[in-house]
């Protein structure tokens, strides 16, 4: 049992967020969203609609992917959680943010973080995924800049890349 | 107006115990809340009327998913990406993995559930119609115990249902006795992803003989609860399937359905979908595709690929192996199913080809004997008589061709360390011998490029003479 009776008031949450531990106080139904951007200072995750179209918002809970506009915190309890401020190691980039950076795959750059970080759950999920399984992969994020072919072959890059490491 | 967090409550007792105990202690009062992915929306623009939640979201006794001899028994809380990876549902209900692929995106398959969408009852919704045509049960539990009823009667009118207040759906029940019919579904939006259909479909028929045995349909989105076409499965009952009973089979769905206007499509739209679909289904169980029970032979060519995509995954990779050589080929393609005709099997043939690595294409590649020998490293029965198929025109040659051939085969295997690979379908041995000197020439990542198209062609060849049993 998560908290036994919150009553209309806050409560304590502790999960963790690209690896640290965080404790905090918070509405049982603000959004994961929110409470990542206003009071962890993460503002990677971005709202585009706020209701689970765009996947800007995305974020990893327990390795799975999620828009983070429709989890309210009560249910981030004692997950693990990745933004995409977690990705890159110390000084090099992760693998899908260069190829994202050598193909052309960020303009305006609201959509990139939910975009790679459902790219990188395909590519844990299925290494050498068709064009059609990228697409399919990527569908639930929305970008209104590249017309969304540098995104398919960077991730297709990616996976190249990876596959030949 | 958004909604204002503090205005709500919000528990998460962590047990179905616990849950149903809460929600009899106030009957009408919790909402539950699993994947959030409809209560979050109403929240966020402020149309939440509820303002106690209880979280129902991975409750173990609502996520977990039994097998049994007659039935698959699927948690309430199960998550459409939960019944995409489940083995029997990819085998024995296309038409209720097709609706999971087709709910939302990733994200929002990831957190919807089963029992998220049938609660909702929206008439839209894509995996209603699956489970009214496989006769599925609901296990519904509250406080006061389970009860178990037909889900055809479930929804009651536009988003009403027979769930009382202290109730939550505790397990869908799928009977497998539908496993070997022939299926069809479609979803008819602006795409597949997010967009909600305009009209979709799930039908199930069985074909004896030319006469429609049982048939089976739904649609959703057009009425005000997802749809059975008792009417038009009752015309088609006992017929044979010519244009008179696609004729019938139109005019009855037509009248069957009651649509409306809304902003994603229009009535008159939305009816005439609904015959279109009818038919096309009709169609696929029509005239030389009936299939017979289990067992029977019949070798046309859609009867291939009917009943390949019944198989179960392992049986099926087994089943196309022999048609490439690569067993990760086999895995993707035994995944992508159902593939309903030939033209659909080569596109995906083709994309999954390319899409592999170069230790997946060296597999196939070993899998055909040196042009002119007739043993591989690693061949399958099927694989052998088809390579002596392929390469008869290589036999009919004299001697010093052979002989040249043999050589040129060497020289390729010490530059590039693999076997010569070319279509050799309609070659004459002296033709081959000049491409494979040719191709001596090239650089090592333009004669790999060749060589996997090479097994692209050959590939493609094979599935044509597959697909005639």
């Amino acid at each position: 049992m998560i908290n036994s009776r919150a009553g209309y008031g806050k409560i304590e949450i502790s999960f963790t967020v690209n690896g640290e531990p965080k404790k905090l106080r918070a509405y049982p139904m603000e959004r994961l969203l929110d409470v990542l951007r206003l009071k962890l200072g993460l503002t990677g995750a971005k709202e585009g609609c706020g209701e689970g179209e765009c996947g800007s918002c995305s974020v990893l809970m327990n390795g799975v992917l999620m828009n983070s506009c429709l989890i309210p915190i009560l249910q981030a309890a004692n997950t693990n959680i990745q933004t995409i401020e977690g990705l890159a190691a110390e000084n090099s980039m992760h693998v899908l943010q260069q190829t994202f950076l050598d193909y052309g795959g960020a303009q305006c750059g609201i959509c990139t973080p939910g975009m790679i970080l459902a790219a990188v759950q395909l590519l844990d999920r299925n290494p050498q995924p068709t064009t059609e399984e990228i697409r399919e992969g990527l569908s639930g994020n929305l970008c209104r800049c590249t017309g969304y072919n540098q995104i398919i072959d960077a991730v297709a890059e990616a996976a190249r890349r990876r596959n030949s490491a | 107006m958004r909604a204002n967090p503090s205005d709500y409550e919000m528990i998460a007792p962590g047990s179905l115990h616990a849950t149903v105990a809460l929600m009899a202690s106030e009957p009408g009062t919790w909402l539950p809340i699993a994947g959030g992915t409809d209560v979050m929306v109403q929240y966020a623009a402020g149309n939440l009327r509820a303002r106690r939640l209880v979280s129902i979201w991975n409750l173990p006794e609502l996520r977990r998913v039994e097998v049994t001899d007659g039935e698959l028994r699927i948690g309430a809380g199960c998550t459409y990406t939960d019944l995409r990876q489940h083995p029997i549902v990819a085998s024995e209900f296309p038409l209720l993995a097709s609706a999971a692929r087709w709910t939302g995106g990733i994200a929002n398959q990831n957190r919807g559930t089963i029992g998220g969408n049938i609660v909702n009852a929206s008439p839209a919704a894509d995996s209603l119609p699956a489970l009214l045509v496989c006769e599925a049960e609901l296990i519904l539990v509250s406080a006061r115990g389970e009860r178990r009823l037909p889900y055809v009667n479930f929804h009651t009118g536009y988003k009403k249902t027979l769930l009382a207040p202290d109730e939550l759906i505790q397990t869908v029940c799928l009977p497998r006795r539908y496993a070997s019919y022939i299926s069809h579904s479609r979803k008819v939006g602006a795409r597949n992803a997010q967009a909600i259909s305009k009209v979709c479909i799930a039908a199930l028929g069985w074909v004896a003989n030319g006469i429609v045995e049982d048939v089976r349909i739904a649609l959703g989105s057009i009425a005000p609860v997802p749809l059975r076409l008792r009417e038009t499965e009752q015309a088609l009952t006992g017929r044979s399937i010519d244009s008179a009973s696609l004729l019938l089979a139109r005019k009855t769905a037509m009248a069957e359905v009651c649509p409306i206007d809304d902003i994603r499509s229009n009535a008159r739209y939305r009816t005439t979908v609904a015959g279109n679909l009818v038919v096309e289904f009709l169609n696929r169980l029509g005239p030389g595709r009936s299939h017979e029970p289990a067992g029977a032979e019949d070798t046309s060519d859609n009867n291939v690929l009917e009943r390949w995509n019944r198989l179960p995954i392992e049986k099926a990779t087994g089943a196309i192996l022999p048609c490439c050589g690569s067993k990760a080929w086999a895995q993707k393609m035994s995944a992508r199913r159902p593939i309903s005709n030939e033209d659909s099997l080569l596109v995906a043939s083709n994309e999954v080809w390319r899409s592999l690595a170069p230790p997946d294409w060296m597999e196939a590649f070993q899998s055909h004997p040196r042009i002119g020998e007739s043993k591989a490293a690693q061949a399958y029965p099927q694989s052998v008589a088809w390579s002596a198929q392929e390469q008869r025109g290589v036999t009919d040659d004299s001697l010093s061709v052979k002989k040249a051939l043999a050589d040129a085969n060497r020289e390729y295997e010490r530059r590039f360390h693999r076997i010569f690979i070319v279509c050799a379908t309609g070659k004459s041995a002296t033709e081959i011998l000049s491409i494979l000197q040719h191709r001596l020439n090239n650089d090592a990542e333009t004669e790999l490029r060749e060589a996997t198209e090479q097994q692209r062609q050959i590939t493609e060849i094979r599935l044509r003479k597959w697909l005639q049993g």
